[in-house]
């Protein structure tokens, strides 16, 4: 039964609770994700890959305010979202906020790779959405995403031509994997100011079911799981990485679920490199209305 | 438009339909007539040249917008995808030609002030909207012109 969001005010508690949790998750991926891949900027192994990279981060930041906009017409704002959340209050998965491994190229294009493949299908499945405004950005979002994969595509390509860039890619895959499966786990429903309970957390799965059963979403977060796994492993493996999921398992899911990191990010519970990164992002905002400048040394006598 | 600081994020129990009903959410956003992406028009963007009126000094008023990068206004440009009037009251709806727009907020606020300083205008709302995705065929042919002169390949 589509809901209807062709107004913004008189939604039910349920269509709210749905499009926030909905919003939330999209918009704190794209904005994390953002963050980390500025720390690459003067650091990338080119000049070319440099401004890549920025301007990917430049996108996706771009990508987190198109979906906060829309949390703005049910009154949540832009800037408060951002930097005034508290940080267990964010919806991304964990993916998206560890660190990269020090100077490690290939984390950066492999999360790059995991990731954007997950956002395409995930758009793809909110083209149709029964939130026009939702549906009003996805063509100009999968618009500048295609580059994103064909950036983190080839660069795969060329790491995985020899012994060691492959290597890296493997340590990388063997870490990240299990985090990039946080991407389509249910998000605990955003309390905004009040900390989450164990019901809330139970509530997780029922309100994806919402979102799918509204219609602001067509697909669920299984099939897009399984949509994903479909392109990311035999892609991988035609690089010879060895990808820690058995598709012909007697359970799949379940080994799947199993790889599944604690922290998941989209339950509210977090790294702690996500509460260090947040106190980073947060702190010129923080500090805005500070009268003083920073000393780098004591003043000179005299 | 801009939303900034006019309200902080909201606390409460998700779950308490009377407490939901209490929330106004109609005064943070004044327009929640959308159009379904699927159903974009083909005759944008638009660029006045039927207007009269007051409709036609609003149109006089976006020509006079630049793109703070390029010697480009944003009419020409191909930005502006509507202008309804409706007595004193404007709503401009338009596009930006990239997603993570650094001067999306100083775009917005000139095509606002530009609009609110025209005789006859009580109150003007300036919505993006991003379908149908804006190209490079949506600038005019005086624009083409101004963005050649300027040194780029349109």
């Amino acid at each position: 039964m589509a809901g209807s969001f062709e107004a913004s005010d008189g939604l039910s508690s349920r269509e709210r609770r749905a499009l926030e949790t909905l919003l939330t998750r999209l918009g704190d991926d794209e904005f994390v994700l953002a963050e980390r891949y500025t720390e690459w900027q003067v650091r990338a192994p080119s000049l070319e890959s440099d401004l890549a990279l920025a301007n990917n981060a430049q996108d996706e930041l771009g990508h987190a305010r198109l979906w906060y906009d829309v949390l703005a017409d049910v009154g949540l704002d832009e800037r408060a979202l951002a930097y005034e959340r508290d940080p267990a209050d964010f919806r991304h998965g964990t993916l998206v906020e560890l660190p990269f491994e020090t100077g490690d190229w290939a984390d950066a294009v492999l999360r790059s790779y995991l990731y954007d493949v997950a956002e395409d299908l995930r758009l793809e499945a909110l083209t149709a959405s029964s939130h026009p405004k939702i549906a009003d950005r996805v063509g100009k979002i999968r618009s500048e995403e295609k580059y994103h994969r064909e950036h983190a595509r080839s660069w795969l390509e060329r790491l995985a031509e020899d012994d060691d860039g492959r290597g890296r890619l493997q340590d990388a895959l063997d870490r990240l994997f299990p985090h990039a499966l946080t991407l389509f786990e249910p998000a605990v429903p955003p309390r905004l100011g009040a900390k989450a309970s164990e019901n809330d957390v139970a509530k997780a799965a029922a309100v994806d079911a919402d979102v799918v059963d509204l219609g602001l979403r067509t697909a669920t977060l299984e099939e897009l799981r399984s949509e994903w796994l479909s392109i990311v492993v035999p892609f991988l493996e035609s690089l010879d990485l060895a990808v820690a999921v058995d598709r012909d398992a007697e359970n799949p899911e379940a080994d799947l679920d199993a790889l599944l990191p604690d922290a998941r990010g989209r339950d509210g519970a977090h790294t702690e490199a996500w509460f260090d990164l947040h106190d980073e992002l947060t702190r010129t905002y923080r500090e805005l209305g500070r009268t003083e400048t920073t000393t780098i040394m004591e003043a000179p006598d005299g | 438009m801009t939303h900034d600081g006019t309200a902080g994020v909201e606390g409460g129990d998700l779950d308490d339909e009377a407490n939901d009903a209490d929330r106004d959410h109609g005064s943070v956003c004044a327009y929640t007539e959308y159009r379904r992406g699927d159903e974009s028009p083909t005759d944008v963007p638009r660029t006045g040249a039927a207007a009269d009126g007051l409709e036609e000094a609003v149109w006089d008023a976006l020509a006079g917008v630049e793109d703070p990068e390029m010697p480009i206004g944003v009419v020409d440009l191909g930005l502006i995808y509507d202008v309804r009037v409706d007595d004193g009251s404007v709503v401009v709806e338009m596009t930006l030609t990239y997603s993570g727009c650094p001067a999306r907020t100083m775009l917005t606020e000139n095509v606002e002030e530009a609009v609110a300083a025209v005789d006859g205008v009580d109150d003007v709302g300036v919505r993006l909207v991003w379908s149908p995705e804006w190209t490079v065929e949506m600038v005019s042919e005086s624009g083409r012109d101004a963005l050649r002169e300027f040194g780029l390949s349109v």
